[in-house]
C-alpha cells in the first residue's frame, strides 16, 4: 500500500492538460490494474485526469466480508470539490457511487461489495473539470456482488425496506458536522439468477430552517454499495438549521425518507479523518 | 476495449436515428383521445381490449380467411429466466415497440420489427404475495411517455416507455392482507382507474382512479355495501345501504373483487366494472342478496359514483364471480339501435343490458349445462333458482365440523367462461365467447374469517362434462342467445380473443396452438404450434404496410392449480414465456 500512495504522488506531480486523457501520453495507472483505461473512457470520458495522493482511500488491504468492505474517500485536501466517485475496477459493476458534495465538505464512507481482489478508487473533480484519482488494492475472496443479501433469509425482509436509522453530530468549529446514515435494503445487484435488481439509485439530504429546504449534499448510490448501507458524509447545516431530512429512492421507485433530528445540547462532534492520524500511522483505518 | 467503443458507435447512430426518424408526437406519445379512438387506429394497439369498449375488433382486412393461410412467424422472444408459469398478457403496440407483461409481474419493451429486447422491468416481490391463482399479469397500459401495469403484491408501477426507468411505484392495497393485482389498468381523461384482486381472502372489492402523472389517488369506489368511499381525500359517500343485503358486520371482508379490471364506453362516459365472488363461499352465512358482489357496476369516472348496478348472480353460493367484461356494442334489433352490452358470466349466461340503465334485455346459456337456475327472468333480470342445487349449510351444534350437504353443479366455479376476454365483431354482429363444459362436486364447510387466511368455507372438486372436450369457443348472436357456431377443444380453453373485418376469429389453446377461424361459419383456417400453451389475448395492427398478429406463449393459470380431475389432463402441457410475432407477407 505504501508503493501505491508513493506511485500516486508521482503521478500526480504530472501536469496533464485538459482533453488529452484520451490520448497515448495519459497518465499510466500507478495500481497497474487491466481495467483502468476502459474505465477511465467510460467514466472520465473526456476530462482530464490526474493521479493525486490528496485524494485519501482507505480500505483494508484485505476484505474480511466481501459483501461490506469499508471504503473512505477523503478529498478535502483538495478545497472545493464538484463531485466524487468510488470505483471498484474488477467489479461487475465497477462505478460504486457518485457523491454532489454540494456546500459538505469533500468526505463520504460507506461499505462495499467486492467481487474479487480489486483496485479500489476515489476520484475527486475540482472546479476546473480535472479528476483526481487516487486509490488502494484491496485483497478478497470471491462473490461479494454474486451473493444474495443475507436479509432474504428473513421471511419478513420486505417489511423493514427503507428504514432509516440515523446519526447527526454537532458541527465542529469550521461548521462541518458528520451524519451517518443506515438504510434496511437488500441493495440486491440482480446477479443471482431469478432476482431481480433492487437498490438505492438516489439520496439527498436537505435541511430543513425556517426559510426553506436547501440541499445540502446527494448520492448517486449503485449495486456496488453493500445491503443495509451506511454512508458517512460531512455536511454543513446552516445554523437555523431545525433538522435535515433524507430523501431517496431505489430503482423499483421505492420512496425513503427520515427527519433527522439536530443533535442534543452538550453532544461532542465526530471525530473526522482529518482530524485523525495520518493514514501512513494507522493502515488499518477505515476512515469510519 | 473494442466492446466499448461498438457500444458508442451504436448510440451514435440510435441519436441521429431519433433526430430524424421519430415524430415529434410519438415522442409526447399517446393522449387521452388517442386512447378514446383506439378501437379504430390500427397502426397501433394502444388499450387492453383493442378500444375501451374492449370488442377486441380490428378493422384490418388484408388478412382474411383465404390470405390467413400466408400468415408466418417473424419472429419469437423468450420472456427468460428460470420464472415462467401463465402468461396471459395482451401485448401494446405504439412506435414500432411492444410492451408485453410476463408472469411475476415482469414488463418487457420489444422492438416490434426485429424482437430485439429494449429494456426489461423485473419488479422485486416480497416473499409472502398471496396470489390465488397463478402468478399471472394480463397486460400493460400506455399514457404520454408513460408505461404502467399492476403487480402480484398489488402495487401499480409506472415506468419512462423509452428507457424502462420507473417513474413512481404506488401501493394500491396490502398484499399482506390477501390482495394482489393482475389486471391491466385503464387510462380515461388522465386517471388511471384499477381494480383489485384478492376475492377469495375476504378483502373488499375496490374501483380506484388515480392521477396518471402523479399516482395520487382521486377516488375509491368500494363493490361491497356499507362501506365508505373517497374523492379527493375526503370521505364521499357509502356505498349502497348498509345491512340492505348483508347481514351484521360481514360486509367489512364481504369480497367483491374487481380482479379483472374494467371497460370504458366513451358515448355514455361511463366504466364498467365487474365485481367478484361474495366471501365467504358458504351462502349459508350471509342471507340476503349480498350487493354489489357478482356483478357489473355502472361508474362515473370522475367522482367514482355508481350509476347503476346488474347483479348476475344473487347471493352467490357456487363462486360465480361477475368480474367478465362488460362489451359495449349496438344492439340492432327490430330496426332500432340500442346503446346496450354484452356479458358472458361465469355463471353461464350470456346477458345482454341497456348499458344506459343497468336493464336487462336478454339473458340465454352459452353452456350445455347449467343446474343452479332454470333461466333468467328477463322482467325481473334475476334469476329463477334450482334451490336444491345450492351446497348444504355445515351441521351446526355437536357435529359442527361436518360438512353441508354435497351438490353437483354445473357450471364448475372456474366459470363457464373465467378471464378470458371475448370480442365482439360489429359485421358479423356476433360475440366469440371462449367457454368451457364443466362441473363440480362442492359442499360447505365451517369458517371463520382471519385477515390474510383464505376466507372460503368450501370445498369443491372440478370434473369434465364431456369426454372429447371442455374447451368450447362460441359464435353468440346477442339478438336471440342462439349459438351461430361452436369449435370445440380438448383442453379448456383459457386464452383471449381477437377478431377482424377480414371475417377471422383468432384465439389460442392450452396444446399450444394459435388458431385462426372463419368469423361467419367457424371453420378452423389456420394453426400455428408454439410450444407451450397460449393463454394470452391475440392482437393484430399494421405497420410498414404488412398486417401482424401477436399473441404470448405460456402454459398456466388457475386451470393446473384448480381444475380438479381436470388438471390430471393439461399435466403434461409444457410451461413456456414467450411472445410470437406474425405478418402476413407483402405480395
Amino acid at each position: 500500500m505504501g508503493h501505491a500512495l508513493y506511485q500516486a504522488g508521482l503521478a500526480g506531480a504530472m501536469i496533464v492538460a485538459a482533453g488529452v486523457a484520451f490520448a497515448a501520453g495519459s497518465p499510466s495507472d500507478p495500481l497497474n490494474s487491466v481495467m483502468w483505461e476502459a474505465l477511465r473512457d467510460q467514466y472520465f470520458a473526456g476530462a482530464p485526469v490526474v493521479f493525486d495522493d490528496a485524494v485519501r482511500v482507505n480500505a483494508p488491504a484485505a476484505a474480511e466480508d466481501t459483501r461490506a468492505v469499508p471504503v473512505s474517500v477523503d478529498a478535502t485536501a483538495l478545497g472545493h470539490v464538484v463531485e466524487m466517485v468510488a470505483i471498484a475496477d474488477l467489479n461487475p459493476f465497477p462505478l460504486v457511487l457518485r457523491y454532489h458534495p454540494g456546500t459538505a465538505a469533500p468526505y463520504i464512507a460507506t461499505r462495499i461489495k467486492i467481487q474479487q481482489a480489486t483496485a479500489v478508487r476515489g476520484a475527486a473533480r475540482t472546479a476546473d473539470g480535472v479528476w483526481h484519482v487516487s486509490g488502494v488494492m484491496v485483497d478478497a475472496a470471491g462473490g461479494g456482488c454474486s451473493a444474495p443479501p443475507a436479509s432474504y433469509a428473513q421471511k419478513d425482509w420486505a417489511d423493514h425496506v427503507g428504514e432509516v436509522q440515523a446519526r447527526l453530530w454537532p458541527a465542529d468549529t469550521d461548521g462541518v458536522a458528520r451524519l451517518r446514515l443506515r438504510i434496511r435494503h437488500p441493495n440486491d445487484t440482480g446477479l443471482v439468477d431469478g432476482i431481480p435488481a433492487y437498490f438505492i439509485e438516489t439520496l439527498r439530504v436537505d435541511a430543513q430552517t425556517p426559510g426553506g429546504s436547501p440541499e445540502l449534499a446527494r448520492i448517486d448510490s449503485l449495486e456496488p454499495v453493500s445491503e443495509n448501507p451506511v454512508y458517512s458524509l460531512d455536511v454543513r447545516p446552516p445554523p437555523d438549521a431545525t433538522a435535515l431530512v433524507l430523501r431517496g429512492r431505489d430503482n423499483q421507485g421505492g420512496e425513503i425518507r427520515a427527519t433527522i433530528p439536530m443533535p442534543p445540547p452538550g453532544a461532542q462532534p465526530a471525530m473526522r479523518p482529518a482530524m485523525s492520524l495520518k493514514p501512513a500511522d494507522q493502515p488499518w483505518s477505515v476512515g469510519q | 476495449m473494442k466492446r466499448l467503443v461498438t457500444s458508442l458507435a451504436l448510440a451514435a447512430s440510435l441519436t441521429a436515428f431519433s433526430a430524424t426518424g421519430v415524430l415529434a408526437a410519438d415522442a409526447a406519445g399517446p393522449s387521452s383521445d388517442d386512447l378514446l379512438k383506439s378501437a379504430t387506429n390500427t397502426e397501433a394497439v394502444l388499450t387492453y381490449g383493442m378500444g375501451p369498449q374492449a370488442q377486441r375488433f380490428s378493422p384490418l382486412t388484408d388478412l382474411n380467411a383465404d390470405t390467413v393461410k400466408k400468415l408466418v412467424p417473424v419472429w419469437s422472444f423468450s420472456f427468460g429466466g428460470e420464472k415462467q408459469r401463465g402468461q396471459e398478457a395482451q401485448p401494446i403496440i405504439y412506435d414500432g415497440t411492444i410492451y408485453v407483461t410476463g408472469s411475476y409481474s415482469r414488463l418487457y419493451a420489444v422492438d416490434a420489427r426485429t424482437g430485439h429486447k429494449k429494456w426489461e422491468y423485473n419488479h422485486r416481490l416480497p416473499d409472502g404475495i398471496m396470489p390465488c391463482c397463478d402468478v399471472v399479469n394480463r397486460g400493460a397500459a400506455i399514457y404520454k411517455d408513460k408505461i404502467y401495469f399492476a403487480t402480484l403484491d398489488a402495487r401499480l408501477v409506472a415506468l419512462n416507455r423509452e428507457t424502462g426507468k420507473v417513474v413512481w411505484n404506488k401501493k394500491l392495497q396490502e398484499y399482506k392482507e390477501g390482495y394482489s393485482n393482475t389486471a391491466a389498468p385503464l387510462i380515461i381523461d388522465g386517471k388511471i382507474i384499477t381494480g383489485n384482486s384478492g376475492g377469495e381472502f375476504g378483502v373488499i372489492g375496490m374501483v380506484e382512479a388515480r392521477d396518471a402523472e402523479t399516482g395520487e389517488l382521486v377516488w375509491q369506489r368500494p363493490t361491497i355495501e356499507g362501506n365508505m368511499g373517497t374523492l379527493n381525500g375526503k370521505e364521499s359517500t357509502v356505498t349502497g345501504k348498509t345491512n340492505a343485503s348483508w347481514p351484521g358486520d360481514m360486509y367489512k371482508t364481504g369480497g367483491g373483487a374487481t380482479w379483472l379490471g374494467g371497460t370504458y364506453d366513451p358515448e355514455t362516459k361511463t366504466l364498467f366494472f365487474g365485481t367478484g365472488n361474495p366471501a365467504p363461499w358458504n351462502s349459508h352465512l350471509r342471507p340476503g342478496d349480498n350487493l354489489y358482489t357478482s356483478s357489473t357496476l355502472a361508474i362515473n369516472p370522475d367522482n367514482g359514483e355508481i350509476k347503476w348496478h346488474y347483479q348476475t348472480t344473487p347471493h352467490d353460493g357456487w363462486d360465480f364471480d361477475g368480474v367478465n367484461e362488460f362489451v359495449s356494442f349496438d344492439l340492432k334489433k327490430d330496426g332500432k339501435v340500442i346503446k346496450a352490452g354484452g356479458k358472458a358470466d361465469r355463471n353461464g349466461f350470456f346477458y345482454v343490458i341497456d348499458r344506459t340503465n343497468g336493464k336487462l334485455i336478454n339473458a340465454s346459456p352459452f353452456v350445455t349445462k347449467i343446474t343452479w337456475a332454470k333461466g333468467i327472468d328477463i322482467e325481473t333480470g334475476r334469476p329463477i333458482y334450482n334451490d336444491d342445487n345450492r351446497p348444504g349449510a355445515p351441521a351446526t351444534g355437536d357435529a359442527h365440523d361436518a360438512k353441508g350437504k354435497s351438490v353437483f353443479a354445473a357450471p364448475a366455479f372456474l366459470g363457464a367462461k373465467n378471464w378470458m376476454p371475448m370480442a365482439y365483431n360489429p359485421q358479423t354482429e356476433l360475440f366469440y365467447v371462449p367457454a368451457n363444459e364443466w362441473g363440480m362436486d362442492i359442499w360447505n364447510e365451517p369458517i371463520t374469517y382471519k385477515k390474510g387466511a383464505a376466507y372460503l368455507g368450501a370445498g369443491f372438486t372440478i370434473k369434465p362434462l364431456y369426454d372429447d372436450y371442455i374447451g368450447a369457443l362460441r359464435a353468440v348472436d346477442p339478438k336471440t342467445g342462439k349459438i351461430v357456431w361452436e369449435y370445440k377443444n380438448p383442453a379448456p380453453l383459457w386464452g383471449g380473443v381477437l377478431t377482424t373485418a377480414g371475417n377471422l376469429v383468432f384465439t389460442g389453446t392450452p396444446e399450444g396452438y394459435l388458431k385462426a377461424f372463419d368469423a361467419k361459419s367457424g371453420k378452423e383456417v389456420w394453426k400455428f404450434q408454439t410450444g407451450s400453451g397460449v393463454v394470452g389475448s391475440p392482437v393484430t395492427w399494421k405497420m410498414d404496410g404488412e398486417q401482424y398478429v401477436a399473441v404470448v406463449s405460456g402454459w398456466g393459470g388457475a386451470v393446473p392449480l384448480w381444475g380438479g380431475d381436470v388438471a390430471k389432463l393439461v399435466k403434461d402441457i409444457n410451461q413456456g414465456g414467450s411472445l410470437w410475432v406474425f405478418k402476413l407477407p407483402k405480395a
